[in-house]
């Protein structure tokens, strides 16, 4: 994650380098630290280092790391010349790496020869198992080529062994999300906010999934899990709001009739709707109308 | 008490400069030596996914009151059942360290591999000084120092009325030992740093077993009390709502 403060720096740092103010080395540095993806940026000012033979030999051994950050920036690019260069370099400087043999089966997949990328990763596979780079690359290709099912059945096996592994659990979540799978997908959403408990994003994805399967039960946990998310982000996001109303409008047609004996929290969605009128009065004035003729048609507008 | 020794210059010539050039020299071989020998390792299979059960395990008893109770009673059983939970642990299958170290012949190959490069080269320059330089007052550091340090800075010299703030050639080889780290972390890189005290640490944390803390995570798991917090949100939300519309 990268935090409010961090992506400003990264922000001002760009802003400076775009206008030929310097520093392009650190913005790169700052942006391969924060794994954020910034290719065409990272193409023009990298390559401008990497072709400036003074610059390039200032940087030391770092000079590889660059090229490497570069390769993958222009793949990104499909300037895939550009990146074959990049690679054939580290190539000579390392003979034998794994690393660069990892580029090269990117290079592969970017080209779009998915059986010789395939075949690479699983000879690297095979000399070492746990090199989860290269795991996820197999991922990632079974799921350029379209294949789901395939990469539902490496993101198992991936998960098998790295169960801690956060980012593959999301992977997961979102593919099951994507074939309607929610069972599935609910669990995978469980198992991030255990992983990270305060990151509203999953509570809020785990109510979507939840409200989605439907059932009574599954809506009055998603009401809760939207209200935790309401929570967690100070009632900053509108989706959990609105997915309050919503829950609450289904879960009243579901219980039409029956005694109402689980009202613990009655105000919650004329709170929420009260919030989202002022926060559209504040932001778009212009389409508050829509909201209230929505709003009225869940007939939760009290 | 002799109150100005005066050391030799040849000293320092001969035997304090040449002392600590040869420390340098030695640590800068070993570490090439070592580069040489090490055999890279393939971290062991039930081991890696042992670490990341226990990461999840713990992960689920920090976080449990963050999901529905069924989805945790689900996860506990999933965990620690006594047929394939995954933290459990049949009795008496739990491997010996000792054992498990001598019947892998890898294992005992590369502790030997490593104690090697440490010890041959610390005996044979000990040995060295010991021969060359023994009893040599080698150098004086400009503070003065309780008697405590004399066993620190005068191995070597069994006199007692020699002031502590000499040092002897051999307690001058010790410093070395210890001290060349952070010059090494410069010479060979940050990481590459041959940190003999950070070796001996390993060597005693040796037999570390995993299993046991298998057994410590599903035992923390099996007292947990499921207590769902988020109907408490609920409420709190209602709060952080009232405030915003206010």
């Amino acid at each position: 994650m990268v935090t409010k403060s961090e992506e400003e720096q990264l922000n001002r740092l760009e802003a400076q380098v775009d206008n030929a103010g310097g520093g392009a080395w650190e913005y790169l540095c700052l942006v391969r630290k924060l794994k954020v993806r910034r290719p065409d940026k990272v193409l023009k000012h990298g390559l401008a280092i990497l072709n400036d033979s003074k610059k390039r030999s200032a940087l030391g051994t770092e000079e590889w790391t660059l090229c490497e950050q570069v390769a993958v920036a222009a793949m990104d690019c499909q300037s895939l010349d550009v990146a074959k260069d990049c690679i054939k370099v580290l190539r000579k400087r390392f003979p034998d790496s794994k690393r660069v043999g990892r580029l090269e089966g990117m290079l592969l997949e970017a080209k779009g020869l998915w059986a010789e990328a395939e075949k690479a990763y699983s000879s690297f596979l095979e000399d070492n198992p746990f090199d989860q780079v290269i795991h996820k690359r197999r991922v990632a290709l079974a799921k350029a080529q379209g294949n789901i099912t395939t990469a539902i059945e490496c993101l198992n096996k991936y998960l098998d062994t790295f169960m801690a592994d956060h980012d593959a659990w999301r992977e997961l979540a979102e593919i099951y999300v994507s074939l309607q799978m929610y069972k599935q997908a609910a669990f995978c959403y469980e198992e991030l906010i255990l992983s990270q408990p305060t990151n509203p994003l999953h509570h809020l994805a785990y109510a979507d999934v939840l409200y989605t399967i439907g059932g009574l039960e599954n809506l009055q946990a998603a009401k809760k899990y939207y209200a935790s998310t309401i929570n967690l982000t100070g009632g900053k996001n509108r989706r959990a709001l609105f997915g309050v109303c919503l829950c609450t409008s289904a879960i009243g047609q579901l219980s039409k009739g029956r005694n109402k004996e689980d009202k613990d929290s009655p105000e919650l969605q004329s709170l929420a709707v009260a919030a989202l009128e002022k926060d559209y009065k504040q932001r778009a004035p212009g389409k508050l109308p829509l909201l209230t003729s929505a709003l009225k048609s869940l007939r939760v507008s009290s | 008490m002799a109150e100005d020794l005066v050391l030799d210059t040849a000293i320092r010539d001969w035997v304090l400069i040449p002392l600590s050039v040869v420390m340098v020299l030695i640590g800068v071989l070993r570490y090439f030596v070592s580069k040489l020998m090490r055999s890279a390792q393939i971290p062991d299979a039930k081991l890696v996914k042992e670490g990341q059960v226990i990461v999840r395990a713990r992960n689920l008893r920090a976080a449990a009151n963050f999901i529905p109770p069924k989805s945790f009673r689900a996860r506990r059983l999933y965990y620690s059942n006594e047929e394939n939970g995954l933290l459990y642990v049949p009795k008496g299958q739990a491997p010996n360290a000792q054992a498990q170290m001598f019947s892998d012949p890898n294992m005992a190959m590369d502790m030997m591999k490593k104690n090697l490069s440490m010890i041959i080269p610390q005996t044979l320059t000990f040995a060295w000084v010991n021969f060359f330089f023994s009893g040599f007052v080698a150098a004086k550091i400009p503070f003065p120092l309780t008697q405590r340090f004399r066993a620190m800075l005068q191995n070597g010299i069994d006199l007692s009325t020699v002031d502590v703030s000499y040092v002897s050639s051999r307690s001058w080889y010790f410093l070395n030992l210890f001290g060349l780290r952070g010059l090494f972390s410069i010479i060979l890189g940050e990481e590459n740093a041959t940190d003999d005290t950070q070796r001996m640490m390993q060597m005693t944390g040796f037999g570390f077993d995993p299993t046991k803390s298998l057994g410590a995570e599903k035992d923390g798991l099996d007292i947990v009390q499921h207590d769902w917090t988020m109907p408490k949100f609920e409420r709190r939300a209602e709060a952080v709502l009232r405030k915003l519309v206010r």
